[in-house]
């Protein structure tokens, strides 16, 4: 799909800026999202290259707001609806437990 | 469905996924040989860059044999084939502005490729 990560030649992102002695995580819920992602693609219920495509698969402005692992969170919870394995639910239920300060 | 435990957390994450296969494939293409990347808009998973598309390059690599992503995206068919390091002149891409000696090398796959004179 002609869609927003295949960012080659767009204009206005400004440099890369690297950071010296990046982190791996920059805050612990990314560290986590990561950890789910792999334990979920554990089940097999989805290939790399699909879960490649829940990522980019979206609105330009969804994507472009979105940081690294939100995209991430965000592909993962589409795998997972499409095959029925979390629902709306269940997701905002658990929203809402952590809003109220549960971790 | 698996569970990934903890204890196999370590051996998985070494292990990888690499969409290397060990399919015999024949190569449509050799070193050296000018390619025309195609002009295609897949609605689904791709990774051919816009940039490079209807853009000629020159096989500068031959990777070997990967799953195809475009088919393991959508119907989950591996359709296994050739990745190629194809090497454009920055010209060519990019028009008379980009550096005169700048190259980009992209890794494609077979099924981006067309035989170029």
């Amino acid at each position: 799909m002609n869609g927003p990560h295949d960012l080659g030649g767009l204009h206005g992102l400004g440099p890369v800026q690297p950071e010296s002695n990046e982190p791996v995580f920059h805050a612990a819920w990314e560290r986590r999202a990561f950890a789910i992602t792999l334990a979920m693609g554990a089940h097999g219920q989805w290939n790399l290259d699909q879960s490649r495509h829940a990522r980019e698969n979206t609105d330009p402005l969804t994507y472009l707001s979105q940081s690294y692992y939100e995209i991430w969170l965000r592909g993962l919870e589409t795998l997972m609806r499409e095959r029925g394995m979390v629902n709306e639910a269940e997701i905002q239920t658990r929203m809402a437990e952590l809003s109220g300060g549960e971790s | 469905m698996p569970t990934l435990t903890a204890d196999r957390v370590e051996a998985v994450l070494r292990r990888g996924g690499s969409a290397r296969v060990d399919d015999h494939v024949a190569p449509r293409f050799r070193e050296g040989q000018r390619v025309l990347a195609r002009n295609i808009h897949p609605r689904g998973h791709t990774r051919i860059p816009r940039y490079v598309r209807g853009h000629h390059g020159v096989i500068h690599r031959d990777h070997g044999v990967f799953v195809f992503p475009d088919s393991h995206a959508g119907s989950g068919d591996p359709r296994p084939q050739h990745v190629y390091s194809v090497r454009f002149e920055a010209a060519e891409l990019w028009g008379p502005d980009a550096g005169g000696r700048d190259a980009v090398y992209v890794d494609l796959w077979d099924d981006y490729l067309e035989a170029a004179p």
